[in-house]
């Protein structure tokens, strides 16, 4: 009897501390990691803001979608307020900078973004701020006696004027449909102290119709300037010769552009076969005649 | 015929002449309407419903309607076996089993052609296969050699026909329904030379042309699945594969057919031991044919193993659907052949389980040939439900195939009724012929 109240003691008490932290963890708020990073695809076009919001699950950190993210300019306020943006099933948000803020973009040497999530049910407030130094880069083609050559020159913001940036690692690459392709010879490229680095092209890829393809120069994801690039068109690509065989007879083309081959011999069968029934159907006709003519007699 | 006396003559049309449905007939019958009715109720919630019913998803997307669909055009090939086949090599005993072998042939053909418009999801865009088909698409040849087929066989079925016709106007009701229909189908036949001339010339060139259109028939609907490039399908021998398995399951059939027309009607004396005897004898040779084709297509490719077949062959060996491969080859080959090959299984009881046998195992080996590849595809299947990586037919499946089963043995059940299932004609011919000898 007194085994049976230990025990039962022990099993209340293993229950209670199943169950304490559950109910501990129902009040508690998740911790939520906000990456923020700068992109702009062209010079003087208006700049991107990333966010990626994730949370440790387990020894893991999976992304999190639906959490609304504040974005700023420069400092936490409403006169810093550039957006709101909901992050998507991926956990990203994306925020192009309204155009209200292109001359403090303009005029702005450094540039100080701030990301914020705030009053959030399941997550704690978190806020991220990246700094930025404004750069841009000058993206010169050229081909002289076949040597086709790509020059970037790399620019920062300094004292209302821009000056040239050394030592930056920058790459050239050739835009395609689905990611960058390198370009140079090498992948990476540091700047010389003229803020300047040069590849020779030596591709032979297609283009479009025209033989255009589109290179570019970028610096990618630097703590300093963040994701910037710069890119020009030029027909240094094969021209492509599109591929009109839907337009020819084929096995997969539409039923007007049937292969010659299999619109005469299947038909011819089709027909000498059908014409051997429409000679037995007209054999019942002649019996039928045959007997009406029988019956007469 | 004049040497056959008029009492014998009588004796054999009162034999052959259709009868009406004794009290197990009548239940048959009943049966037959009411699977059709649970067929029709099951398409009817389909086309309410969409394709979502069935248990097809995106990988199987054909499941037990593709099968069911080449389990009829296979049987239907029988009508070319025993009827052109048999009459070309001038094989003496056909007679009694020409009619029940065209018959089969015709209703299991209409059911090919039905059950491949239940397996649209769009049933009324059927016409566009007509109006827009490519002639590039194998699925194109199939409605065309379908078509072909169903006229011809019922062409085959007519002339024949049109002889017993004239006797059996004379033995029906005058006025009645069943003397109508004989009328306004054969009143012109008045039995001259001539017209036995014609028929005669139009069934020799039925009986030629029928071959051809029969291999063709089921060699397209092979192609269906050879043409495209997908393990278990992607083989030269299809062809010949799907020939020879058509030859054995009509063969069976007709077995099933002549060992319940025999009892039902007491057609001992024209069904004889002797046909059963012959036609287990065709049943053993087609069946070792087909177990031939069968080692060809699964133990070559077995022996290479080749990865992307490795999933579907060892699935069909060793997993999902080894019982139903293994027992499918039991049933429909090894066991017909081991008990078909002494006399005294070749009697007719035997007979008609080994054929009832080989009709049930080559509906499986149907399934066995359609799915499975399905389910075991070059890129394995990935970022789909899990059940999608299998295929249960749901009861709307299984009413509807049940359902076009029994029509299929439904149109056999009520031609009985109506025609004579043997050639009265043929037969008092060749009773005169004996007779004379």
């Amino acid at each position: 009897m007194k085994s049976l109240k230990i025990l039962s003691v022990v099993f209340i008490g293993c229950i209670s501390l199943i169950g304490m932290p559950a109910i501990a963890q129902e009040a508690e708020k998740t911790t939520l990691r906000l990456d923020l990073t700068y992109q702009r695809q062209e010079n003087g076009q208006l700049p991107m803001l990333k966010t990626s919001a994730k949370t440790k699950v387990g020894k893991r950190f999976e992304p999190v979608h639906d959490v609304e993210i504040n974005f700023f300019f420069n400092e936490e306020s409403s006169k810093g307020f550039l957006g709101r943006i909901k992050s998507s099933d991926k956990g990203t948000a994306f925020l192009t900078i309204p155009a209200a803020f292109t001359y403090e973009l303009d005029t702005s040497a450094v540039l100080k973004f701030i990301a914020t999530v705030t009053g959030d049910e399941k997550f704690e407030d978190i806020s991220s701020e990246i700094e930025i130094t404004k750069a841009q880069i000058e993206l010169t083609l050229n081909e002289e006696d076949s040597i086709r050559t790509m020059k970037a020159k790399v620019l920062v913001f300094e004292n209302s004027s821009w000056k040239p940036a050394p030592e930056t690692e920058i790459k050239f690459v050739v835009k395609r449909l689905l990611s960058d392709l390198n370009a140079g010879e090498e992948e990476l490229y540091i700047t010389d102290e003229l803020g300047e680095a040069s590849s020779e092209f030596a591709l032979n890829i297609p283009g479009d119709a025209e033989g255009d393809i589109f290179i570019a120069a970028k610096i990618d994801d630097s703590d300093v300037y963040g994701s910037i690039s710069s890119s020009k068109g030029v027909k240094w690509g094969t021209p492509l010769q599109s591929d009109n065989s839907f337009a020819k007879r084929t096995l997969f083309a539409t039923r007007d552009k049937t292969p010659l081959w299999l619109l005469i011999f299947p038909n011819l069968i089709i027909l000498i076969v059908w014409g051997f029934i429409l000679y037995l159907i007209y054999q019942i006709i002649q019996i039928r005649k045959v007997g009406k003519a029988h019956k007469n007699v | 015929m004049s040497t056959l006396s008029q009492v014998s003559i009588d004796k054999i049309t009162a034999d052959l002449l259709p009868k009406k449905f004794g009290k197990p007939g009548i239940i048959w019958t009943t049966v037959l309407v009411m699977l059709s009715i649970g067929g029709i109720i099951g398409y009817y919630r389909q086309v309410q419903n969409g394709l979502g019913v069935t248990g097809m998803r995106d990988y199987a997307s054909w499941g037990i309607y593709i099968s069911n669909f080449v389990f009829f055009v296979a049987i239907s090939l029988v009508g070319s076996l025993i009827t052109a086949i048999f009459r070309l090599t001038n094989v003496s005993w056909r007679t009694p089993l020409t009619r029940i072998s065209e018959i089969i042939a015709v209703s299991a053909i209409m059911f090919a052609g039905l059950i491949i418009i239940v397996d649209m999801g769009r049933p009324e865009r059927f016409t566009n296969l007509f109006l827009h088909g490519r002639l590039q698409s194998p699925i194109i040849w199939d409605v065309i050699v379908i078509t072909t087929y169903l006229t011809l066989s019922i062409l085959f079925l007519y002339f024949p026909l049109l002889p017993d016709l004239k006797i059996m106007i004379k033995h029906s009701k005058a006025g009645s329904m069943n003397q109508k229909i004989y009328k306004l189908i054969g009143s012109f036949w008045q039995g001259t030379a001539e017209q036995f001339r014609i028929s005669e010339n139009a069934v020799k060139v039925i009986s030629i042309m029928i071959i051809p259109v029969a291999l063709a028939i089921h060699t397209v609907t092979s192609w269906l699945f050879a043409t495209t490039y997908r393990p278990g399908w992607d083989s030269t021998n299809f062809g010949a594969y799907f020939v020879s398995g058509a030859f054995l399951v009509g063969a069976g059939g007709v077995v099933v057919a002549m060992y319940v027309f025999r009892r039902a009607y007491n057609l001992q004396e024209y069904i004889t031991e002797k046909h059963f005897n012959y036609m287990g004898k065709i049943v053993v040779m087609l069946a070792f044919l087909y177990l031939y084709f069968n080692i060809n297509e699964y133990l070559v490719p077995a022996f290479k193993m080749k990865k992307a077949e490795e999933h579907h062959l060892m699935g069909l060996f060793t997993g999902e659907f080894s019982y139903l491969f293994w027992s499918a080859i039991l049933v429909g080959m090894i066991i017909p052949i081991a008990v078909l090959l002494f006399p005294s299984g070749r009697k007719p009881l035997p007979m008609f389980v080994m054929g009832l046998f080989v009709v049930v195992g080559a509906w499986f080996k149907r399934f066995l040939i359609v799915t499975p590849t399905l389910l075991s595809p070059f890129l394995p299947i990935s970022n789909a439900p899990e059940s999608y990586a299998h295929y249960y037919p749901t009861w709307e499946e299984w009413f509807i195939t049940v359902g076009t089963l029994a029509g299929a043995l439904l149109i056999i059940t009520v031609f009985v009724r109506l025609f004579p299932i043997i050639p009265i004609h043929e037969t008092i011919e060749e009773h005169s012929k004996a007779h004379k000898l």
